[in-house]
Parts: structure tokens; sequence; C-alpha cells
């Protein structure tokens, strides 16, 4: 005989409003192996979780059930309670009246109260299956890996590296910088963007506790918090890190020419290249598909010409292992390909360009040297178009979700075009003006205001070619007519989406992300900057659309969760993991091939069997590895491998209490 | 190559192989009780070769008897058809048996004969194959050592699951009603599991008496209970040898389930034939990161 105390919450009118909590308490009372059963307000509150403690000391309780919310609300705190009062935390058992009852069933008190009644007896019949369990413990490698080396990740990186850790910044490209690198002024301030993010880029490469990784992606992930075993591919560079100063002079002589990737294709790089001139390292990369030593086998001229002798054509790519306790991804985005609008020409006008196009037009070191110039003729513009939320907000065509960043950067873009082309026209195509930011609304209202940008309420219906002329016909909705005005450049403020390559990405690190491919936190709330995983934390844009100054802040909330993680020598694991029972396993293997972790091997034993020594395979589950997903457990025909706390027998005995409530009806 | 002559390679092979040592047993069948019965015969010594047969009712999945042998280290000889040799795949597969301690004899099956219908005829009588024979894709043997004859042509190329669609075709009730029938009839002897080369865990769930899954009882509850478990345990991995129903003395169309399994996986995973190689895992098997997550 068990004695398990009943614990019904109110919690306030969430529950009570639909179920009969009190009802609910007295139906329990007489339940197999309940010796107490109340309810009250709210059980999560100090008195409430006071009278657990107290009852369990009066009744001599051994186990608890409370009814209340969803265990990943409070689970932990319930656990705690009865712990203090001397129980072991896992004879805790909650039934969710809130979210799987009295939330769906608001208006029907009798069904409500009767299935939550079902809930808790279900609760009861599973907590008196219940046995105690504990916590083992882990240890934890003090570094941390970042991928992406963008302003979130090198941000990320400064932040845990200053709490005195050892940082990874894994970044794909030959150079750290990420977009923020090919932006030319911030808003709301003005302020030149590489003129903030170089110093930062400098502070990352110099400082002694972080190691850059350029030119290199993920390969295999394996492991768990604490204990990550991350394989790296370190793309082979064609230059010895090494030797190579950066002074230049073999991509002054390099033969050939490449549309550059940084400037957008709208100048060339040479095959041997830094992708722009504070690039950091600031040393090349050989572009092997471009390279005619590769290519042809002649040329090699970089290497005779080069002063240290660094140009290595034999280099191979490299897998390089290390171990890191926490991973930061902080991976970024890309921009929505507006070629989908035919409206808009189908990305073939070459007048018609997206923001970021924009950004390279007017930034000091971009193909025009910070004039703005039409990409088809090189003249300047007088009458710019901005048109906004190209791809987002746009179900049919597009994303259904607002980028977030596009009014700001509209209003920016048009705020520069003004004061750099004292006659030009500015006219700015929109559904709504969002500025949720600090000094936003403001800069706006100065974009319309002090520099007389025209803002038009309406979609862009059509963008024809008209001689060297874009013809742009709309609706003005609030005037309700339509526009048509004749614009020598049009920009398009297109849409974040995420990376091509993020969902798979997001398998190999093994963690959860969105129908947009982006990375989904823990809780959209309590959890901003967690994933579901253990140890692999969000920082910037991979998360969802991001300004600048927002994604420094979750870079700095990831780097402090990863050092609060960091600053423990040992770690908690759960006790909720898989166990083999190796007198019924027949070693068929089926639960290694499905362990989505690797916890699971096959092991020798040896036995005696009709007086001889035999020896059989059996599996093992590394319980270190393990995350109790339970996907073993049903794949085993013999039931010889169980989930700790969800147990065949557990989950039998909850399927038998609601079957009986059901039988008696 | 006649049934005659193949048998008498049969027991040549079996003696071949005993007196030279190569293998210390044979497993075959030998003439049963019955006419329309032969059954598996396991001979250690060269002079019980000639109690091997091969005719029209050599049917019993031979891989199967293996499992006894697991624990030992002796080399055993043995003779599959096209469905036993998918069965020991199956084993294999399973990590159940070691290839290194077996020698395959394989035998191409013309198919064996309607055993039950037999039962009312007199030997020599005219008698159509086996059900399960009748829509055979794989006579020949897809493992082994050695062929005892030519290849056969397969009587069909792909699986026909007409019985399947009728049964698909009914309402839920009328399905339900059919099946209860069906399971009312079973008396829980456990020779469909006990047969069956894909039932091959050291303790069935269904021997585990305190688990709690399925009671001892024998009723339409728990006989259903029973064969739904029987058939999800297997699903991906039948090979489609038909011993169930050819061992099932309550006459239990037990195949219906296990196709309609088949076909539905064939449907969600893609065609899949479990037995044919151990390469890869069964659909149901493994995972793979790109596994598509619906219900989440």
């Amino acid at each position: 005989m068990k004695r398990v105390g009943v614990f019904i919450c109110h919690c306030g009118t969430n529950i009570a409003a639909s179920v009969d909590c009190a009802q609910v308490a007295e139906n329990l009372k007489g339940y197999p192996n309940v010796v107490f059963s109340t309810d009250y307000k709210y059980m999560c509150s100090e008195p409430g979780q006071e009278m657990i403690k107290e009852t369990i000391k009066r009744e001599k309780l051994d186990r608890v059930v409370v009814a209340s919310c969803s265990p990943r609300m409070h689970e932990p705190t319930f656990r705690r309670c009865i712990a203090d009062a001397g129980l072991n935390p896992y004879l805790l058992e909650m039934a969710n009246i809130r979210e799987q009852c009295s939330w769906v069933h608001p208006h029907d008190m009798e069904r409500a109260t009767a299935k939550a009644t079902d809930l808790v007896k279900m609760a009861v019949a599973k907590v008196s299956h219940d046995a105690p369990l504990a916590k083992s413990f882990s240890p934890v490698t003090k570094r941390a890996l970042v991928v992406g080396g963008g302003i979130a990740g090198i941000q990320t990186a400064i932040d845990i590296a200053n709490n005195g850790y050892q940082v990874d910044i894994l970044e794909k490209q030959p150079s750290i910088g990420g977009k923020m690198a090919q932006i030319d002024k911030t808003f709301p301030t003005l302020d030149c963007s590489a003129c903030i993010l170089t110093p930062k880029m400098v502070e990352a490469s110099s400082h002694p506790n972080i190691n850059l990784i350029t030119y290199a992606e993920l390969e295999k992930v394996e492991g768990y918090v604490g204990n990550f075993d991350v394989t790296i591919r370190r793309k082979a560079r064609s230059v010895d890190l090494n030797k190579c100063t950066g002074c230049g002079t073999c991509w002054g002589k390099c033969p050939t020419k490449v549309d550059s990737e940084f400037e957008l294709g709208m100048t060339k790089r040479k095959a041997i290249f830094t992708p722009f001139p504070q690039a950091i390292p600031n040393k090349p990369v050989i572009d092997r598909e471009h390279c005619l030593k590769f290519k042809t086998g002649k040329c090699g001229l970089c290497q005779k010409i080069c002063p240290t002798g660094a140009i290595d054509y034999t280099q191979e790519d490299e897998l390089v292992t290390t171990r890191y306790g926490a991973i930061v991804m902080a991976t970024g985005y890309e921009l929505f390909d507006h070629s989908v609008y035919g409206e808009y020409g189908y990305g073939k006008y070459p007048d018609v360009i997206t923001g970021l196009h924009f950004e390279r037009l007017i930034n000091a070191s971009g193909p025009t040297m910070g004039k703005i110039k039409r990409p088809s003729d090189h003249t300047e513009p007088k009458n710019v178009v901005f048109i906004k939320c190209v791809g987002s907000r746009d179900e049919t065509k597009g994303k259904a979700y607002c980028s977030r960043t596009c009014c700001m950067y509209t209003a920016k873009q048009a705020t520069l075009v003004r004061e750099k082309i004292k006659d030009s026209n500015v006219y700015v195509f929109y559904m709504d003006v969002r500025t949720p930011g600090k000094g936003y609304e403001e800069f706006y209202n100065r974009t319309t205001e002090t520099y007389g940008a025209h803002y038009i309420r309406g979609r862009v219906s059509k963008i024809t070619q008209d001689g060297d002329k874009l013809r742009v016909r709309g609706e003005d909705t609030l005037l309700g007519r339509p526009v048509e005005i004749e614009a020598d450049m049009v920009v398009l403020a297109t849409a974040m989406v995420a990376n091509a390559d993020a969902a798979k990405i997001a398998q190999l690190v093994g963690f959860s992300y969105d129908k947009d491919d982006f990375y989904t936190e823990s809780h959209p709330k309590l959890a901003p900057v967690e994933t579901h995983t253990a140890g692999v934390f969000l920082a910037g844009a991979c998360q969802g659309p991001k300004d600048i100054p927002d994604s420094v802040a979750q870079a700095g909330a990831a780097a402090v969760k990863v050092c609060a993680l960091l600053s423990k020598d040992m770690l908690e694991t759960e006790p909720i993991t898989s166990e083999v029972d190796t007198k019924t396993c027949a070693g068929c293997g089926h639960c290694v091939d499905v362990c989505p972790y690797h916890a699971i091997s096959l092991t020798t034993i040896e036995e005696r069997l009709l007086g001889q020594t035999i020896t059989r395979s059996v599996a093992n589950v590394n319980t270190s590895l393990c995350q109790g997903c339970g996907a073993c457990t049903v794949t085993c025909r013999s039931s010889s491998i169980n989930l700790r706390h969800f147990t065949n027998e557990q989950i039998l005995a909850e399927v038998d209490a609601l079957c009986q409530t059901i039988q008696n009806k | 190559m006649n049934q005659e002559a193949i048998q008498t390679k049969m027991r040549q092979r079996a003696k071949e192989l005993l007196n030279s040592g190569a293998v210390t047993m044979v497993l075959g069948w030998e003439a049963g009780t019955f006419w329309y019965q032969s059954t598996p015969i396991l001979i250690r010594q060269a002079e019980d070769a000639d109690k091997l047969v091969w005719n029209d009712f050599c049917q019993n999945n031979l891989s199967k008897y293996l499992l006894d042998f697991r624990f030992t280290n002796e080399k055993i000889a043995l003779f599959l058809k096209g469905c036993d040799s998918r069965a020991f795949n199956r084993l294999l597969q399973d990590k159940q048996i070691e290839r290194e301690k077996t020698y395959i004899i394989g035998i191409p099956c013309e198919g064996m004969k309607d055993h039950r219908l037999a039962q009312s005829k007199n030997e020599g009588d005219d008698l159509p194959l086996a059900k399960i024979c009748q829509s055979c894709r794989y006579p020949n043997p897809v493992i082994y050592d050695e062929l005892l004859t030519e290849e056969v042509t397969p009587r069909q190329k792909i699986v026909d699951f007409s019985d399947v669609e009728a049964i698909e075709q009914m309402s839920a009730d009328e399905r339900y009603e059919f099946w209860q029938k069906e399971h009312t009839k079973c008396i829980r002897c456990y020779a469909c599991r006990n047969v069956c080369p894909a039932c091959n865990c050291r303790k069935c769930i269904f021997d585990q008496a305190t688990s709690g899954w399925n009671s001892k009882d024998v009723n339409a509850s728990e006989n259903q209970f029973y064969a739904m478990t029987r058939a999800i345990h297997i699903a991906g991995r039948c090979i489609e040898c038909g011993q169930c129903e050819y061992v099932c003395p309550a006459n239990i169309p037990i195949m219906l389930m296990n196709k309609k399994l088949i076909k539905d996986i064939d449907l969600l995973f893609g065609d899949y034939d479990a037995g044919l190689s151990i390469e890869g895992q069964p659909p149901l098997g493994h995972f793979e990161k790109d596994d598509p997550e619906e219900f989440m």
C-alpha cells in the first residue's frame, strides 16, 4: 500500500473556472493508494508548497500527485518541494488539468471535472508505480564553440572570452564580419557600420581566449551538453596562414577575375582573394573553382611571387575534432530571392536592386566609391523608389512574417539618398511603418519631415522598363487612387530568410527549427536564447529576423547562458534514461539503429548455459548520451529496454486507470 | 531437374559434407507421418542422409531451426528454398545467427502443394500450389554457398495485394466483424510465432506473464490484441514465407494482416522486400535526421 497525497490546484480561475476542483479532490478520496486529497488556489505559491510539505510529514505520504499546469511549467518546483520534505523528487506526478483540460473545455464544467478526475486518477496510478531515481554527474569541457562569425557570433565570443573561457568562432567564409561588414550606415544613429564592427573583429582576433576558424564548416556533432565532440572541416585555403603576411602581392598579380560575392557581383575580385579590405584574417584563399592553376594546371603566378612561400596548392580539407562544453548557433540569415516577383521584373531589370546592393553602392569602399550610381549606365539616379515588404508579410509568394528591419533600413536609405543627391525625389511604397525601437520613430519622422521622403501607402502592382527609365505603377490606398512614378532606380526591401542550409545544420547539430527554417528557441518568452537541446544556444538572426541592436543583445544573453554552464565543474544528468534488461535482450541491435543520440551500443556478456559458459551480445545504454526520448523502447519487441520513469508498467498503470473509469461509466 | 534427381543430389551432398567433416550436421526434410507432410530432420551421421526427402510438401522454413544452435560452435549445412533464404537474411540482420557457422545449399523451388486440400485427397491426385507459393516472387535462394539446380523463373513479379484490397474495401464495422470472427477461432497455441523467422526474441513479450500487455486468457479481445501485436512486431521485417498461415491449426488468414502492413510500409517508405539482403536497415528499424516529424 502506497501513501499518495493528491493536491488539486485552482490556478486562480485558470482551472477553477471550468473544473470543480473541490469535487475532483473529493472524487479522489478513497481511490486506491490515496490517503489524502485536497484543493487549493495556487499550489505553486509559498503557502501552497508549505501545505504540501506539511502534509507529507503529517500524513506520512510517500508519493505526491499535483494536478495543475503542464509539467513543463512547474515540475521542477514541485520536485524541489517534495525533496525538501524528504521524498525522492521523482516520486511526483503532475496531472495537467490546465492546458489539457480547463483551457480546452471552458464551457462544460461537468465533463471537464470528470476528465480532470480521470487525469488525476491516471497520475495516481502512475505515481504508485514510480521508483526513486538519482541524478548522476558528468564533467564539463570548459570551451565553447560559436558557429557563425557575424556580429552576433563575434559579440557572443567576446562576451564568453571576457568571462575567462576559451571560445572558437567557426566561420564558413574566409573572413569574419558577416552581413554587417557589407552594410554602410546603421540606423538610427547613422554611424558607419564598418567603424563599429571592425574594432569588434579586431578584438575577437586578438583576444587570447578566442580562436578563429575561418573558411571551415561543421561536419559532425556528437556528444551531449558539457561534452560535444564537434568535427570541423577546415577547407583547403591553399594558403599557409602561418607563413602569409597578408601583403597582397598575390592578389595584385592574379590574372583571373571573378564576380565579387561581397560586392554582390557589382565588381570583380581575383581568384586568390580576401573578401574585403578589412577582412580578418587578412589572408587570402584561393577560389579553386576559378583559379587557372587548378583549372588548367598552368599559371602558378601567386606561388612564384609570394615573398614568404605561403602558397600551397597541395593543401587538402582537414577534419579536426574538438570537444566543447557548449555550442552557440549564430549563423545569421540570407536575403529573399525577389526573382519570384514577376511584377518587379523577376530580377531582370538592372536598376531594380535590393537593399543590400544599395548598401554597397553607397559605401565609400564599395564598387562606386560611395557615389550612388545606377548599375545599368552608372548615372546618378534622381527619382528613387523604395518598395517595402518584398517577400515579407506575403504568404502567397514569400513569407508570412515581418522581417522587422526593413522599415528602418529603408528609412535610412531614403535619408541617405536625399542627403547625397540634393535634387532627388524619394518615394517609399509601404504597407505599414513599424518602428518599435529606441529612437526609431524619431528617425522615421525625420526621414519624412526633414528629408522629405514621400511615403505612399500601397503595394506596387507593376514595374516596367521604359527606355532607360523604370515605370512604377501602384496604388495609393490612403487617397484611393492609382499612382505612377517614373523612376531611375528601384530598391527592394527583401525579406530576411533563413540560410538555405539552416535546416541541414540544425539536423546535424540536433535541435529544432520552425516552418521557415529559423531556429526554434526553447520558450518564446522565457528561454529565448536556449534551444530544446541542452547546451545549444542561439544568437542573432538565425533565430528570426533581427536588427543589429537585438542581435548584439541576444549575443550577450547567449554568452551568459554559456558561461553559467561552463562555470560548473560537473553537470547533473537526468536519470530519466533507458535501461536494458540483459536477461531478455536478444542483442538484435534495432535499438542501436533507431537511437538519434548514438547512446546505445552492443556489448558482449558471458553467461552460463547448460553447464557451459557462453558469450552473447546485448544492448548497452550510455546514460550520459541518452536523452530519454523512448525511441528504443518502442522498437524493442521483447520490452527488454525500458525508459526509467516511463516504464511499460508505469504507462500501463495509467492506461488501466483510465480504462477502469470508462468501464464504470 | 525433377524432384527425384534433386533428392538424390541432396542426399549425396549431405553425405559428402558430413563425411568430409565440413559440417557436423545437416538440416533437411524427411518423410512425415502423412504423405502430405514432410517434417524437418537434423542428421549428424552420413548414413542417415538417405532419410532426406525433396517433394511437394517440404514447406517448413529450416532457417528458423538455426536458433536452437545459437550457442554451439557447430557448423551446420542446411537446405534453403527462396523464401527460407530470405528468412536466413532476416536472422542475420537481426544478429541471431552467424554466417560462418552455416553452409547453405540453395534449392530453386517450383512451389509447394496445398497441404490442407491434400488432406481430403489421395496420394497422387492433382493438387494446386499452396496459396503462398502461387504468388511467389523469389523462388530462387538470395543467399547460398551452392545451388542444387538451375534457377527457376519467378511466378510473379509484383506483390498481389488483391486480397488486402478486398479487406480495405469493407466498412470499419465489416472489417471488425471479419477479424473478430477469425480471431475468435485462435487457440493461442503460438505456432505462428514459433515458426516465424522474424519472431526471434530471446523472450517473447507474450511469454512474459507479468508484463501486463496481454493476458493468457483465450478470448476475442486478448486474441485480437495478440494478433495485432504479433503483426506489428514483424512489420517491415516479414519475409513472406507464409509459415504462420501454414502451421495455424485454426486456419486464420494470418498473412493477410502481414501483407496489409507490407502494403502500408511500401506506401509510406517506398517499396521494400525484407530479407533480400542484409545491407541497410528495415524501414521501421533506423533513424535518419531528416525523418519527417509531421506530428510535432
